[in-house]
């Protein structure tokens, strides 16, 4: 069983001068640690689908960076293209011409871009998907899904966030979800008034079942836009590439105005890039929007290498597979001992919930359970599966996830 | 109050009613001086305040209890406005009853008396809380008066109202290890503090893990995140409860500062 010494230690250290230790998702705060002893706060290094922390302890990683490991950590193709460009030049006043063939790349990979533009982070680039929406039809709200993560900029947090001004969200609306009615209904409200509309492919927010678009859903959303001249833009930064190379809207039959994408891009190497049609790149080229190094060369090399290599693989057809092989094993451990286990949305970045208890402290005793065993769950957050997860690793997550059901089975027996 | 970020006077005043004047039933319970001051009298006090909140504090041999409405009432204090009841409790109004003229004599002597000691909990002296028993009684009171804040907040503040909109229906426990504990009920998205915990079952917990953390944290010396990070705050459950709630707890330090 894991202990977390070293962790501890390390985060006694970090308290002092980071502000919460670790920020963000990747924290124990936001990332749900519970209870927080079961997890580790540090990695020490990390190949293939693992990751070892500072304890020594390895953990069959299901998060992979919160998406960027799509290949493998320290994919040795990806590498040795970012080694080279390396050698050549990084971070330079005039950018290198890698950034033309990754944009080449991805239009010829991505079935509804025409043009590409590169930035870090997914929130670079959903924001940019944003300001283009308004730029162009020079209107003001945007429509958002309840439920929906797009990054951390003001407009995309809520009035009730600290440091959120009530001016900073005034302009979104909110709807549910595969309610295409309602949708409806509200572009009707704002008639003239909606710059754009900003999804992800399929319901995958935390803390519920992840869900599929309803039959026919996106296509009747597609129109609406259409037929309303509202921009239409996919958020893939979470799904890209792993459910389709040519887009999640691909994936699903219909055609994005903008579609952003981030984590996958690169296995790893910091670069996001917006794609889009071609009706909105004199828009995105008027634009006041850049950034210290989004034009680095490094990222460009090992995005490169990556879509490359995702399309030598047939990354979502083998993520497919081996995400069915987990599903399989995961439910099956669940079943014998007595537990609703769901496992929803694409199998390549699934979501596991034990439904049996409506509060969700079963869910986290077994998955905490999991992690001090060396299988890396999340409590309330989609997972990823990455290339090099073997069937071997499949198999020792399902032993480890049945004896983690057993232990949590025998504090709650069934009456 | 400054009506900073959006706070206003109505959300104050439902705050000061029943976080601040509702914690006089645990002053009651916990320091023997506030049944002395009261002794073996009897005495319903209604406050009413217009386009704001109505109830009564019962104080009956050295106990109080806070009720809704004012319909049983001795004294009987109206105010025309929030900003007029909030005005009494800075003691910058003196409030005139409609009801139990003769009985004022209660609300110069044993109310005040009573409020005076309130005061000198919640707004405790740094030398005051070097007293281990006064530390507690204090932080208690204090811990109160915010569980029953976060309700009104959630209920009446503009801002407070969006937090508990994604509040699901359920029961949340907030706790103090070795210390205090309050319910706080979500149903439809109006929230109800619970200061008498039943068998209900919870949906999600959270847990201070020390009077000395649970003041930190309430006096803005400490943050939350980072003690859920060093296990000094425990949650589990439904957490996006606990989330929203936090949403709203950062605002009780506006009202309450």
């Amino acid at each position: 069983m894991n202990t977390y010494s070293k962790s501890r230690e390390e985060f006694a250290r970090a308290v002092k001068v980071i502000p919460s230790g670790i920020y963000g998702h990747q924290g124990p705060a936001e990332g749900c640690f519970i209870p927080v002893d079961a997890f580790p706060m540090f990695s020490q290094r990390a190949k293939g689908s693992y990751f070892w922390d500072v304890d020594g302890n390895r953990f069959i990683d299901y998060m992979c960076a919160y998406g960027p490991n799509v290949l493998g950590y320290c994919d040795e193709d990806v590498d040795a293209a970012a080694r080279k460009q390396m050698e050549l030049g990084d971070c330079i006043t005039a950018p290198s011409t890698k950034m033309i063939d990754f944009a080449e790349l991805l239009v010829d990979t991505v079935a509804s871009a025409d043009w590409a533009f590169f930035a870090k982070n997914g929130n670079d680039v959903t924001t940019l998907a944003v300001l283009t929406a308004r730029a162009y039809s020079h209107k003001k709200k945007i429509v958002f899904f309840k439920g929906y993560y797009h990054g951390v900029a003001p407009w995309t947090q809520k009035v009730d966030y600290a440091g959120i001004l009530e001016e900073d969200v005034c302009n979104n609306i909110y709807v549910d979800w595969n309610d295409y009615d309602q949708l409806e209904r509200v572009f009707q409200e704002n008639e003239g008034q909606i710059a754009g509309l900003i999804a992800q492919p399929y319901m995958h927010g935390n803390f519920q079942d992840n869900q599929f678009p309803a039959d026919g859903f996106w296509a009747k959303v597609r129109k609406l836009c259409t037929d309303n001249d509202v921009v239409l833009i996919v958020d893939d930064v979470r799904a890209g590439f792993r459910l389709d190379l040519a887009g999640s809207d691909h994936y699903f039959g219909f055609e994005a105005d903008l579609i952003c994408f981030c984590k996958a891009l690169a296995n790893g190497y910091n670069v996001s890039a917006l794609c889009g049609k071609d009706f909105l790149k004199n828009t995105v080229s008027s634009l006041t929007y850049t950034g210290s190094y989004w034009l680095s060369a490094v990222p460009f090399a090992a995005g490169i290498a990556c879509v490359e290599k995702m399309r030598r693989l047939n990354l979502p057809k083998l993520l497919q597979e081996k995400g069915e092989k987990l599903r399989q094993g995961l439910l099956g451990a669940a079943a014998r001992h007595h537990f609703d286990l769901h496992f929803t949305g694409a199998p390549a970045l699934f979501y596991l919930r034990i439904a049996d208890d409506p509060t969700l402290a079963l869910h986290q005793e077994w998955v905490a359970e999991c992690v001090k065993r060396g299988v890396y769950f999340t409590n309330h957050h989609n997972h990823f599966l990455n290339a090099s997860l073997t069937d071997g690793d499949i198999a020792e997550t399902v032993a480890v996830a049945e004896e983690a059901f057993e232990v949590v089975r025998s504090r709650h027996p069934l009456e | 109050m400054k009506n900073l970020h959006g706070t206003d006077q109505r959300t104050m005043a439902f705050i000061n009613l029943y976080g601040v004047l509702g914690t006089l039933e645990e002053l009651c319970t916990l320091d023997g001086r506030a049944r002395e001051i009261l002794g073996e009298k009897r005495m319903a006090v209604g406050f009413q305040v217009s386009n704001g909140p109505c109830a009564t504090l019962t104080f009956d041999h050295g106990t109080c209890a806070l009720s809704e409405g004012t319909d049983r009432c001795d004294i009987k204090l109206p105010f025309s406005t929030p900003e007029k009841f909030n005005g009494m409790i800075d003691g910058t109004v003196t409030p005139f009853p409609s009801k139990g003229l003769t009985k004022v004599r209660f609300l110069t002597k044993e109310f005040i008396a009573l409020t005076d000691l309130l005061t000198k909990y919640l707004r405790a002296s740094e030398a005051d809380l070097k007293d281990p028993a006064f530390f507690q009684t204090s932080t208690t009171l204090m811990f109160y008066t915010i569980a029953s804040a976060i309700s009104q907040i959630g209920n009446e503040d503009r801002i407070g109202k969006a937090s508990a909109s994604y509040i699901p229906d359920g029961v949340i426990l907030l706790s103090i290890q070795d210390g205090p504990a309050a319910l706080i009920e979500a149903k439809n998205h109006r929230l109800k503090t619970v200061k008498q915990l039943g068998t209900q079952p919870v949906s999600a917990r959270m847990e201070f893990g020390s009077m000395e953390i649970a003041r930190d944290l309430f006096e803005g010396r400490r943050n939350s995140l980072a003690c859920i990070g060093t296990g000094e705050i425990k949650m589990s459950g439904q957490v996006p409860m606990l989330d929203n709630m936090n949403r709203i707890l950062d605002r009780v330090g506006l009202y309450l500062a």
